[in-house]
């Protein structure tokens, strides 16, 4: 217990480096890009006066030097605050600004798009192992290469035409399930997607929208888009790995003692191949919120990716605090996604002990889908 | 090679992608010659009332501008009209031909896949081998950044510097060989891209740099870049060759993605990822499919493309590493 715990505080330590790492290199490149604040403080202008941007500035505390802006904004992230965003702020005759806060919207965005990635994780996980096992034993069978070739193209089938083609036919032709939108977990939050009365789940209806199961109902077709986009990559991965696994000590020894087939791969190697598996996943949650993106705009959903391209591609300007807000909300889901996993790892095999304390990630391997 | 020929399935994708690179390539001229029309002609009559187009190995009156009539239908074709073939049928509501077009967007797809490949090797080989040679605080500072900028969603990254250097790189084209945008797209691409070759070298050039040769290079008076250049690259070029394959595969696929943003090689210019944009709109206005304004045809007929480059590219960058490895099968 004392080895994870050690292991977790180093973690802990180096994550909090690598964020903060990642906000000042936020901030530097932010300052090299040519931008104008103050045409987010007055959109209306058509043509900003001397005083207009000098008094945005003040009024956005940009007049300060850099490093206190940025110690600034490093003692609000501390407690947890992402600030006010620059896009419609309104400027008060007293020349206050009103602005909306950054955290509640985030926040809301952020436990919408761990639903689809947890979700749809897994159904990877469980779908892929027996997938991959099932090839591997039977080896270039037909059915082996088969699913070789299926995965091949599936990894070619964008996740916006994958995620669109799922909503058209079990949303809108067989209204299995609905077409587009999300329902708190929680009843109490405020919903991003009107009440779906219309739509049931296998034709239970319901009344509002908020709660575990109009949550789960919209998130069906996002999970499975997810999972069909990277069950081709895993599926390929699992079969490789139990191919690999078969052929170490410990399964000949099952195999000695007289272990069934199914009792092989059951018991000693799919637990093997399932962790190797997860740490992919782990490793690889920078691409799958990349994937969200798509997803979530094909299901007219707004969460973190979506949120993540509309602040990036921004044409009025960047809006600062959210580009932060945004970068250090990523980073925080990419650094516990490899904790996470490192974690699983360093509980379950009793072979790894504390490992590397950065980011890790399998050299070549290539984000395949994007 | 030899080794490359005896893999049948290989081979077969080396053929293929031969193929799919030569016809993308020059394709397009010679159809447009052959058929009498280009990629850019309209046909009003290839599409229907409701703006569905037709499907393939369709001849509609080869008119390019028609009258609508009061009950918004148009007016018969003039009598002397001749017909014109449309082989893979129109490609969407402006009734273009969609064969003509598959040919002009594989051009752009594969000079975005190809060129992506190429600038991140550019940027990436140098890097890495410098990283890599000399390692201490350089490697330190470079695996770091490396590490940082990977752990990141790529897209996002692409968007950030593609909506930022539009105005300025888009503009760069060459004409007939490589139409506007494309540049543009494969720069952004190769540059964040160009850690996967940087990685690759690096972790060659830690393992080589302590190699006998090299240190008999230094008895005789080598300097480092000699050394790096004349005797450490070649060592190097089979294992960016298998990655270039397989890269250049992504390339495709990214270059997919960022017409879905908006952020890709203009609208002007058209690629296999735009042409899927046609039926499935972008993220920002997404389009559940509707049958009475698209056909599957307008879906299948990209993808089809898109798959069988990169399945081959796969295939091949599969094929070499076998071939250049034999021991580890």
């Amino acid at each position: 217990m004392t080895r994870v715990l050690s292991f977790l505080a180093r973690r802990i330590v180096a994550a909090i480096f690598i964020l903060v790492l990642m906000i000042t290199l936020t901030f530097v490149i932010y300052w090299a890009i040519p931008s104008q604040p103050a045409s987010l403080v007055y959109p209306n202008a058509p043509h900003l006066t001397e005083y207009q941007i000098h008094q945005a500035h003040k009024l956005l505390g940009l007049d300060r030097p850099k490093i206190v802006q940025w110690a600034d904004y490093l003692s609000h992230i501390a407690r947890g605050d992402f600030g006010d965003q620059w896009q419609g702020t309104q400027v008060t005759g007293k020349q206050t600004l009103i602005q909306a806060p950054i955290s509640s919207t985030l926040f809301a965005k952020t436990r919408l798009t761990a639903s689809i990635l947890l979700g749809g994780a897994f159904l990877v996980l469980v779908l892929a192992l027996p997938l991959g096992a099932l090839a591997a034993r039977f080896q270039n069978s037909i059915g082996d290469r088969v699913l070789s070739l299926l995965t091949l193209v599936a990894i070619c089938l964008h996740p916006m035409v994958l995620g669109l083609i799922l909503r058209t036919v079990f949303g809108d032709q067989l209204k299995w399930l609905p077409d587009s939108g999300y329902c708190t977990f929680l009843h109490h939050h405020a919903s991003t997607a009107p009440p779906s009365q219309s739509f049931g789940f296998f034709g239970v209806p319901t009344p509002v929208c908020g709660g575990p199961l109009p949550w789960a109902q919209h998130l069906v077709l996002p999970w499975v888009s997810f999972a069909l986009l990277f069950l081709a990559l895993y599926t390929r991965m699992s079969r490789a790995s139990v191919l690999e696994v078969l052929h170490e000590d410990f399964v000949r020894t099952a195999r000695a003692k007289g272990a069934s087939e199914t009792r092989v791969i059951g018991r000693h190697v799919l637990p093997n191949v399932g962790l190797r598996i997860l740490t992919m996943i782990g490793m690889e949650i920078g691409t799958a919120i990349g994937v969200c993106v798509y997803i979530e705009s094909a299901f007219n959903m707004r969460g973190l990716g979506r949120y993540a391209v509309d602040t990036f591609a921004g044409t009025n300007g960047l809006d600062l605090p959210v580009v932060l807000a945004v970068v250090t909300m990523i980073t925080v889901v990419v650094i516990a996604g490899n904790l996470i996993v490192d974690l699983l790892y360093a509980v379950f095999d009793p072979r790894v002990g504390a490992t590397s304390v950065r980011l890790r990630r399998t050299p070549g391997s290539e984000p395949v889908v994007v | 090679m030899r080794r490359f020929a005896r893999d049948r399935a290989s081979l077969a994708a080396a053929v293929a992608l031969l193929v799919v690179v030569v016809a993308s390539l020059s394709g397009g001229p010679i159809a447009s010659t052959t058929l009498g029309h280009n990629g850019e002609d309209l046909f009003p009559y290839a599409v229907n009332l409701s703006f569905k187009p037709v499907g393939p190995w369709t001849r509609v009156p080869n008119v390019h501008n028609a009258q609508s009539l009061a009950d918004s239908s148009l007016a018969p074709p003039p009598k002397s009209a001749g017909r014109a073939l449309l082989i893979l049928g129109a490609d969407g509501q402006l009734g273009r031909d969609e064969f003509i077009r598959l040919f002009d967007s594989g051009k752009a797809s594969i000079e975005v896949g190809i060129g992506g490949a190429l600038i991140a090797a550019l940027i990436g080989v140098p890097l890495g081998a410098l990283a890599g040679f000399f390692g201490r605080w350089l490697d330190a500072i470079v695996s770091r950044l490396t590490e940082l900028v990977m752990a990141l969603p790529m897209i996002l990254l692409l968007v950030l510097v593609s909506v930022r250097l539009r105005s300025t790189l888009v503009p760069i084209s060459i004409r007939h060989v490589m139409p506007p945008g494309v540049f543009e797209v494969a720069v952004t691409i190769g540059i964040f891209t160009a850690f996967y070759p940087l990685r690759l070298v690096r972790a060659q050039m830690l393992t080589l740099r302590n190699a006998e040769f090299v240190d008999a290079e230094r008895m005789i008076g080598a300097s480092n870049f000699r050394i790096i250049v004349r005797h450490l690259f070649p060592h190097l070029l089979p294992t960016l060759l298998v990655w270039g394959a397989v890269a250049a595969g992504t390339n495709i696929l990214l270059e997919v993605g960022l017409s879905f943003i908006g952020a890709g090689v203009p609208i002007t210019t058209p690629t296999w990822g735009s042409m899927l944009t046609t039926t499935w709109g972008t993220i920002y206005a997404p389009r559940p499919y509707n049958a009475s304004v698209y056909t599957p045809w307008l879906t299948i007929i990209p993808t089809l493309a898109i798959v069988i480059t990169v399945v081959s590219l796969n295939q091949v960058s599969e094929g070499a590493r076998r071939a250049l490895a034999p021991r580890e099968l």
